[in-house]
This record gives structure tokens, C-alpha cells and sequence, in this order.
């Protein structure tokens, strides 16, 4: 009974706040200035086409994207497309689905994103677990590291990377996801290919992101090893290995945050990481529509990771619920 | 004839400070427990009495260090030393501390049951989780508490409630000696209540055979325990029977220290109370001779310069110079506090000129 309610309350509250997201991401792309269809035509008119015909593909484009419509309309059939998970056409790939260019470009984030956030978490937290239970030597080594790390912006660890290990010393490839002349395809030659061209941006993301939850387990931990339980527990001869399991448990709450924030937000991929490796993922599809006005991209995007951002958090809320019985009480109104 | 439960002999424990120092805040004492008896252990903060429970229930960490000292625990004997390791089981069956519930005792995130068993397991019980929680059940059943505080979560108990089922489970293993750091400091007078008839009570059922009470509570002391010791500045000055103690101190300290605490008697409108003047000394350069003396209206010249012995036997002592000359003569607290117009009082709060 309060885990149901507390979930049905959270669940209502993200439902809210998907509508004023969705209302945004409609919204703020118009308020760029400038007209996508201007763009497009501009391109056409450079191709010597005269200017009967210009106005006549200009009329035409603008009511094949519906943007003669007043802007509630343009709204209405906005949502009517998304909940029937049509994302529209793309402006500057014309006639391109959008949902075929995200279908394109997410695995690419996702390939060198999840990995890298999923592994980054686990070593990352048992690093700094470990660095604040051991201490010494080893604590200080693995905290000034990770500090060093987390505080290094990650596009200089990419540039970094990529300099030493694919133009100093070429181990391997610059920049794109596979070799020119490969379509995409599960074959393993293709998978050997293209994992050759996935380490470098896997690792420049990895590393900071060991970095920061190392940081974040250590103090955590250091703190809950002080804490009264800890003194209690040993006072009671229970077994190191017993203390730990508290104190994780305990000591994680802050991180879980951490990673689902991670998990919601690696759609929209490593924006900057992705252009420095010229990697065709979502970070460098949105960073192209953006420099073109090109709308129905820029929503899709901005909508997926909306959508994620807000699943990521609901879950951590479930999973705060199933972890910390005193917010599954204040929230769910449940006082036994 | 009693038996005797905890021998702790020439106990020396002292804090590392950061620049390399040693501060002995538990120097040189001694302390006795017969088989099922309270001993009460008073003292202002900073006198050395958690450090000295600390010590005995052997969960002393840096940094404070055990630097000597025998204990024998009925029949155990452990020496303490720097570099000596305690045998992890002995904690929480040989002796066992009762924290300060209100503090968070109790991880925020488990249940009391897991909590129950985890003791029970790290000590190598054969019990299975069941037989373990029955345990618990039983005891909990035994001195009248709700059996459904075990599938609680600290938070969903109230503070009484918390304290007493923190003593359960400190004495889950049956301890023969139980260290009490302060576990009424935070409670309300009936829960203070319930808990110390709790304490007695178990002692009856002989699931502990001995407590050592530490508080700064005076008034519950002299109703929770057999014996008294009074701590001062690391050391203990005097140990008696409650009532003793309370009627006929033999040590100035012990005098002036239970004159500060109303009882609600007869001529407790009429009294005047006044506190002894200044501070308990830095126990990183203790005072020479007796370590009362800067405080004391009773010092003599021979105060200043050698420690008083013992006199009495082991169970019953005072260390005062002044009493070891009158031994018949009741210490009166207007003599004691004949210093105070002299000692300034602390200045705790530096004012800018």
C-alpha cells in the first residue's frame, strides 16, 4: 500500500512534467531566429533555379511542413504525430524520416555511452569504497587521481587521447565510427572494424566518469564510517565484511542518483566527445540540426531525452523507495 | 561471597593529537566489578569516562590507543597495549557496549531483524535465521517489549524504544560485563525509568552478570547503582556505595560535584547550590600532586606536589590527602568552595576589544 501510493504519486507528477517539457521543446526551436525554409531555398537559389520557380518550392515547402498553419495547430498536430511516434521529416535531409536518422545515430551513442557509464559506475564507486575503507597509500593515491580526472574537462581528455594514441603513436584510428567504404552491418568483420574506432572515445569517457564517482563513494564512505552504527556494530564484533554491506547501502543513495541522471541523459549523447572523434551519434546529429534550424530534428532529440531523463529519475525514485524505508515513509504518508 | 566479575588494572589510554602528542585521558586506573552489580561512573565532560567505557568494552579506535593495562573478565584476561589485537568475538559477548540510542546507533537503512541476525552470525551461531529472531523474539517477550519493533526500521521507533531495543541486542550474546555510555542522556524520566528497571531486570534473568554506568546524571545514578566512581581528569578519584557517597564523600571533588545537583528533599528551597569555579584541567599537562588542587579550598601545600594513594580497599576508595588526615571529619562544601572567589571563571567566549 505505500510503495503503491508513493509510486502513483510520483508517476502523476512526472506526467506533468512531460507535458510542460513537451510544450518547451515545441516551443523553443521557433524562437531561433530565422526561417528553416529560407535556409533550403537559399541553397536552391545558389543552384541557379529562378525565382517563379523559388517562390513556387518555397510555398510548397512551407505547407508541406505545416509551418502556414498558426502556431496551436502546428502544436496539436505536433503531439498528434508524437503519440502515434511519428518525429516528422527532416528540413535540411529532406525527405529523410527523422525516426530513420535517430535510428541511425542513437546505437553509436549508445555503444560508446553505455559501456562507459555502466563501467565507469561500478569501478568508479568500488574505487572509492575501497580507497576510503583501506585509506593510506592507497587512498591517497586513488583520490588525488580520480580528483584529477573528474576536474579534467572531458573534451580535453578526448583531444588528449586522441592525439597521443591516434597521431603521435597510431594505434588507433582518427576520428569516425568505421572505415570508409563499410555499410553498417552484424557481421564480424565489421564489428572488428568498428570497435577499433570505439575504444578512444570509450575511453576518454570512462575514465572522467570513474573519476567523479570516486570522488563521491569516497567521501560518502568516509562519512558513514564514522557514523555511530559503524562504532556500534563493531562494538557488537560484527565482521568487517558485515559493516561494509551497511555502509553501502547507505553511502549509495547519492550515487544511484548519479548513474540514473547518466543513464537518462546518454541519449543525447556525448555532444562534444562525439564531434572531436567525428563519431555519428546523437550529439553530432543534434549539433548539425541545430546549425541548420532544422526543427523536427532538433524536438526529436531534445523529446528523447526528455523522455529518458524523466524515466531515468522515476526509477531512481522507485529505487530510493526500495532502498531508504524513511522516504518511502514521508512520501507515501505511510506512519506505522 | 561475591564473585568478583571485571579486575581492570592500571588502565592507560591516551589520544594521538595531530602534532604528534599524546594526551592520556584515562591514566593509571583501576576499576572492580563484583558479579551482578551496577557500578555507577560520574565525572564532568571531558573527565575520561566514555574513554575509559571505550577502553573496557575494547572498541577504543584511533585516535585513541590503549597504552597499558590488565583486564580480566571473569576469568579472561587481555592485555592492553598499543600493537595488542582484541579478539573480535570477545566484543559483544565477552563485553558489550550500550551506546546512546538517540545517536544513530542503528543504520538508517535495515531492519532491526537484520540487524539481530548479522550479531548473532558474526559471532558463528548455528542458529538459523529463524531460531535467531526467535531468540530475539523470546527476550524481547521476556522483559515486556512489542516483538514487532524487530520488523521496524529505526526510524518508525520512538527514542525509549530504540534504547531499549538497542539493549536487547547488545545483550543478544549474553555479555558478562555490559559497558552503558550515557543510555539515558536523551530519554525522558519514564523512559530513563523503564529503561533502568529493564537494566536491573536483565541482571535478575542473569543475561549480563555486571554494568558499568556511565552518565552525568547524578540523581539516576544514585538509584541505578550499587557503587559510585567518581572520574576526574583522567583518573578515578573516589569509589563508594551509592548511598556512601552520597551522604559521606570522602573526596572534595565528589563533594562539590553532587552539591551541584538539586534533590527535590525538604531543604531544597532553602539551599544554595554553587558550582565549583573554572574547568577540569587540559589533560595534555595535567596539574602535579593531586589534579583537584588548583580547584580545591581543601588543598595543602603536599596537594601541589604528591598524588594522593588510595585509601580504602579496592571496592571503596577516596584519593585525598586532606581526608587521609581526617578521617572521621565530614567534608564540608563551604570549605571546598572557598577557593572560588579566586579562580576566574572560564572565559569561553573571547570578546573583541
Amino acid at each position: 500500500m505505500g510503495l503503491g501510493r508513493y509510486l502513483l504519486r510520483k508517476a502523476l507528477w512526472y506526467i506533468a512534467a512531460l507535458f510542460v517539457a513537451l510544450l518547451l521543446n515545441f516551443l523553443l526551436p521557433r524562437l531561433i531566429p530565422g526561417n528553416p525554409v529560407d535556409a533550403l531555398v537559399g541553397k536552391l537559389a545558389q543552384g541557379g533555379a529562378g525565382s517563379d520557380q523559388l517562390q513556387t518550392i518555397y510555398e510548397h515547402y512551407v505547407k508541406e511542413f505545416g509551418l502556414d498553419k498558426p502556431m496551436w495547430e502546428q502544436f496539436l498536430v505536433y503531439l498528434q504525430n508524437t503519440f502515434t511516434g511519428n518525429l516528422g521529416t527532416s528540413f535540411m535531409q529532406y525527405p529523410a524520416s527523422v525516426n530513420k536518422l535517430i535510428g541511425d545515430a542513437l546505437p553509436w551513442s549508445l555503444a560508446i555511452q553505455l559501456p562507459a557509464v555502466i563501467i565507469g559506475w561500478l569501478v568508479g564507486n568500488l574505487l572509492g569504497a575501497v580507497a576510503a575503507f583501506k585509506g593510506g597509500w592507497f587512498d591517497r593515491g586513488a583520490f588525488v587521481g580520480s580528483l584529477f580526472l573528474s576536474s579534467m574537462p572531458y573534451y580535453c581528455l578526448a583531444i588528449l587521447l586522441l592525439f597521443g594514441f591516434a597521431v603521435w603513436q597510431p594505434v588507433f584510428p582518427q576520428g569516425r565510427a568505421y572505415s570508409i567504404g563499410l555499410t553498417p552491418e552484424f557481421s564480424m568483420p565489421f564489428f572488428m572494424d568498428a570497435i577499433s574506432y570505439w575504444w578512444l572515445p570509450f575511453w576518454s569517457l570512462v575514465l572522467i566518469f570513474i573519476g567523479g564517482q570516486a570522488v563521491g563513494m569516497r567521501s560518502m564512505a568516509i562519512y558513514e564510517l564514522g557514523s555511530d552504527y559503524v562504532n556500534y556494530g563493531r562494538g557488537l564484533g560484527m565482521r568487517d565484511s558485515q559493516m561494509v554491506r551497511y555502509i553501502f547501502r547507505n553511502a549509495m543513495l547519492p550515487q544511484i542518483t548519479g548513474l540514473a541522471l547518466s543513464l537518462g541523459g546518454l541519449v543525447g549523447g556525448a555532444l562534444i566527445t562525439e564531434l572531436v572523434f567525428n563519431y555519428p551519434g546523437m550529439g553530432s546529429l543534434l549539433f548539425t540540426a541545430i546549425s541548420a534550424n532544422d526543427y523536427p530534428v532538433i524536438q526529436a532529440i531534445t523529446l528523447i531525452i526528455t523522455v529518458t531523463v524523466l524515466v531515468a529519475n522515476f526509477a531512481v525514485e522507485v529505487l530510493y523507495g526500495l532502498i531508504d524505508p524513511r522516504i518511502r515513509a514521508t512520501q507515501g504518508g505511510d506512519k506505522s | 561471597m561475591t564473585k568478583r566479575l571485571l579486575e581492570a588494572k592500571q588502565v592507560t589510554a591516551a589520544y594521538h593529537t595531530p602534532d604528534g602528542r599524546e594526551v592520556r585521558a584515562v591514566d593509571n586506573v583501576s576499576v572492580f566489578v563484583n558479579e551482578g552489580e551496577i557500578l555507577g561512573c560520574a565525572g564532568e565532560s571531558g573527565c575520561g569516562k566514555s574513554t575509559l567505557g571505550n577502553v573496557l568494552a575494547l572498541t577504543a579506535r584511533p585516535p585513541l590507543y590503549p597504552i597499558s593495562g590488565t583486564l580480566n573478565i571473569d576469568g579472561q584476561v587481555l592485555e592492553l597495549g598499543q600493537n595488542n589485537k582484541v579478539p573480535r568475538t570477545w566484543r559483544g559477548s565477552v563485553v558489550s557496549m550500550l551506546p546512546q540510542g538517540a545517536l544513530n546507533s542503528l543504520s538508517p537503512t535495515a531492519k532491526i531483524r537484520g540487524l539481530v541476525v548479522d550479531v548473532l552470525k558474526s559471532h558463528g551461531t548455528k542458529l538459523s535465521k529463524d531460531e535467531c529472531l526467535d531468540l530475539a523474539r523470546d527476550r524481547m517477550k521476556n522483559l515486556g517489549l512489542p516483538t514487532r519493533a524487530l520488523d521496524s526500521y529505526p526510524h518508525q521507533l520512538s527514542g525509549g524504544m530504540k534504547q531499549r531495543v538497542i539493549t536487547v541486542i547488545s545483550t543478544l550474546l549474553n555479555p558478562r560485563l555490559l559497558i552503558a555510555d550515557e543510555p539515558t542522556s536523551a530519554l525522558d524520566v519514564s523512559s530513563q525509568r523503564a529503561l533502568v528497571e529493564m537494566l536491573r531486570e536483565m541482571l535478575n534473568q542473569d543475561i549480563m552478570k555486571g554494568v558499568i554506568f556511565i552518565t552525568h546524571d547524578l540523581p539516576l545514578l544514585k538509584t541505578i547503582s550499587d557503587r559510585v566512581a567518581i572520574m576526574y581528569a583522567g583518573q578515578i578519584v573516589e569509589v563508594a556505595n551509592s548511598e556512601d557517597i552520597a551522604e559521606r564523600p570522602r573526596h572534595p571533588y565528589s563533594k562539590a560535584l553532587l552539591n551541584a545537583v538539586l534533590a527535590p528533599e525538604e531543604d531544597t528551597l532553602a539551599k544554595r547550590v554553587e558550582g565549583i569555579k573554572g574547568s577540569p584541567p587540559s589533560l595534555a599537562k595535567p596539574p602535579s600532586g593531586c589534579r583537584f588542587h588548583p580547584r580545591c579550598g581543601l588543598a595543602m601545600d603536599i596537594c601541589t606536589q604528591v598524588m594522593p594513594r588510595a585509601q580504602g580497599n579496592e571496592l571503596q576508595f577516596a584519593k585525598c590527602h586532606w581526608s587521609q588526615q581526617h578521617p572521621h571529619e565530614p567534608i564540608r562544601i563551604e570549605d571546598v568552595l572557598r577557593r572560588n572567589d579566586e579562580i576566574e571563571a572560564p572565559v569561553l567566549i573571547k570578546k573583541e576589544a
